[in-house]
């Protein structure tokens, strides 16, 4: 997909102008289809939208094209269809895999009739969504920042990591006050010096949490970091797979995980990401990729209201974001950040075949027996 | 701060990136395709079809200082405050059959209702009517503000490069002589809004700085992203 965004998405690593998730469609032998997306990131899963494509055209496709789907009625029967798209090789391919996960889940659902809320039934009733400042020049990310506080937002996450960070992020405290939770995302760009003085500095500031301060590496060096750290650490980039979680665990190298269903594998793969870390004492935020569309909202919607203990949820920024979205649905967040569960059939958004024509960049469209047509 | 000034500026910024894009100067050089004439004009027939009701629920949220010069938008809107009797909507049919459309005619009538459907039941980002009124009042005048620098020029473009009558022509004529006054009025009744609720200028700006995140007449009439960029 190309579809532009309504203004410049930017952190350390990366700026981005259109969302460029590959989604896929699965139809089947009734006509019956269903919509799944990833949102490939090479600096995290080394995906990207031509690898994710070669990826489910070569492996993961043709390992479910000729067999039966598994019917998903329940929770537990999610990791039946995990299965049944196969194993997978460490990190890699996380956004094929959920990409097909929740295609095939989608029309599995929509066969028998059902809503993902019934096998995944909500926890709560409704889900708070925080604000995301990018890391742009600093007068616009106030000026963006006015607008958060404007519809209410009051958890906000500062991108950081391009060198005027404490200024950044005081400007920010002094813009929302001393009640809103503010705190900060690195993604991994500082050194293990830069991250300890910025984690002492950025104490007094109230920072509810740190987010990846450290590049995705030893896990060792993060539990240094966390060991002597002031304040709270979020994993993302370090937590892909259930490994990584077990190492972060087995270190205790992070306070909460930043679970995002795209990054993670898949809807089964991140609930048991979040289902290990409440057992560990870890708390549970689930993340989003910026510039994702509703059938991935859908999804992390469906997440973040399902899971046991949720402190933080980011995503379903739909038309704020995205010029125009897939779904007929609006999936966005209201005033102050609040949506609820989505309970329509399936994953709960009937995408509009004509928006994905619109913005699509490429189409590849795979038979039992290999591609149609490219 | 002077909210009128500080809105004046922002629409002139918008109305010249619109102007200066390549698209608007293809269409004003007669460089562009015959199917992006089509599109052009199918978008802007989709983006106005419903301003009879955009209108009606701004003048039910107008202070009092407004109230009369929405209520006369809204009725010349419908036809039926002057003595020419004319809904501007069918204006936009009309331009649409006399552009060779009307086979799209009915395609674009249910998307226009499909907007005004988005209106209603997409999540309300602000807290309270008056905020969300302030924001509709916002883009409403943003494109009588742009119509009355540009109307003429477009209606130009497509009568010198697609042989278009002024009969087909009309809302364009219709719709800049109108909007000159429409425009200042407009300026004005976002000061009188603003002032009746409560609104610092601070916060004023902030809801037409949301609004206006992207070039809305570059989105709605070229159906591309108005994106600003940093």
């Amino acid at each position: 997909m190309a579809i532009p965004f309504v203004e410049s998405f930017r952190h350390s690593t990366n700026n981005r102008t259109t969302c460029d998730s590959v989604v896929v469609k699965v139809s089947d032998d009734t006509g019956i289809r269903g919509y799944g997306e990833g949102a490939p990131r090479p600096y995290v899963t080394g995906e990207t939208p031509q690898s994710m494509l070669n990826h489910l055209a070569n492996e993961l496709w043709p390992a479910v094209a000729e067999r039966e789907v598994p019917s998903v009625r329940s929770e537990g029967e999610l990791g039946l269809l995990d299965g049944h798209i196969g194993p997978s090789i460490g990190g890699d391919h996380q956004a094929s895999r959920a990409a097909l996960e929740l295609a095939i889940l989608d029309c599995v659902l929509r066969r028998a009739g059902l809503s993902a809320t019934q096998i995944l039934p909500p926890r709560r009733d409704k889900v708070i969504y925080s604000g995301v400042l990018t890391a742009g020049k600093l007068d616009k990310t106030l000026a963006l920042g006015k607008q958060m506080k404007l519809i209410g937002l009051n958890q906000i996450k500062i991108k950081v990591g391009l060198g005027d960070d404490l200024a950044r992020v005081r400007a920010i405290r002094e813009l929302f006050g001393p009640e809103a939770s503010l705190r900060v995302d690195a993604n991994g760009a500082w050194s293990y010096e830069e991250a300890k003085q910025m984690l002492e500095d950025l104490a007094a500031l109230q920072i509810a949490a740190v987010e990846q301060p450290l590049r995705r590496g030893p896990v060792a060096e993060l539990r240094q970091l966390h060991a002597t750290s002031p304040l709270p650490l979020v994993v993302d980039e370090s937590l892909v797979t259930m490994d990584d979680a077990e190492a972060l665990i087995a270190e205790r190298a992070a306070d909460y995980f930043n679970i995002r269903v795209s990054k993670c594998g898949g809807l089964h793969r991140s609930l048991e990401l979040a289902r290990r870390a409440t057992e560990a004492g870890i708390k549970v935020q689930v993340g989003s990729q910026a510039g994702e569309t509703a059938i991935l909202s859908a999804a992390g919607r469906l997440l973040a209201a399902a899971v046991e203990d949720l402190r933080f949820a980011e995503g379903s920024y739909g038309t704020l974001l995205l010029t125009e979205d897939v779904s007929f649905e609006a999936v966005r967040f209201g005033h102050r950040g609040l949506a609820r569960p989505m309970r329509g059939p399936g994953l709960g958004v009937t995408v509009l075949e004509e928006r994905l024509t619109a913005y699509a960049r490429s189409v590849l469209e795979l038979g039992r027996d290999g591609p149609l047509r490219s | 701060m002077d909210l009128r000034q500080e809105i004046e500026s922002l629409y002139e910024r918008h109305v010249a990136q619109f102007s200066d894009h390549e698209a608007f100067r293809s269409l004003e050089e007669g460089r562009t395709s015959e199917e992006d004439q089509d599109r052009f004009l199918a978008n802007l027939v989709r983006t106005h079809l419903k301003s009879p009701q955009i209108l009606a629920f701004l003048y039910s949220l107008a202070p009092p200082a407004s109230a009369d010069s929405l209520l006369h938008n809204m009725l010349e809107e419908l036809g039926i405050d002057d003595s020419e009797g004319v809904s501007h909507p069918s204006l936009l049919r009309q331009l649409a059959e006399g552009a060779g459309l009307a086979p799209v005619l009915p395609e674009l009538e249910r998307l226009a209702e499909w907007d005004l459907r988005r209106i209603t039941v997409d999540p309300l980002l602000y807290e309270t009517l008056n905020e969300f009124g302030f924001a509709a009042l916002c883009e409403v005048t943003a494109f009588e503000f742009m119509l009355s620098r540009l109307s003429s020029r477009i209606a130009g473009a497509f009568s010198q490069h697609r042989g278009l009558d002024d009969k087909t022509l009309l809302w364009f004529t219709l719709h800049s002589e109108v909007d000159i006054g429409h425009a200042e009025q407009g300026l004005d009744n976002l000061v009188h809004y603003a002032h009746y609720y409560d609104f610092d200028g601070a916060r004023a700006l902030t809801i037409i700085e949301m609004v206006m995140r992207e070039n809305v007449f570059i989105k709605r009439y070229l159906g591309i992203s108005g994106a600003t960029s940093e």
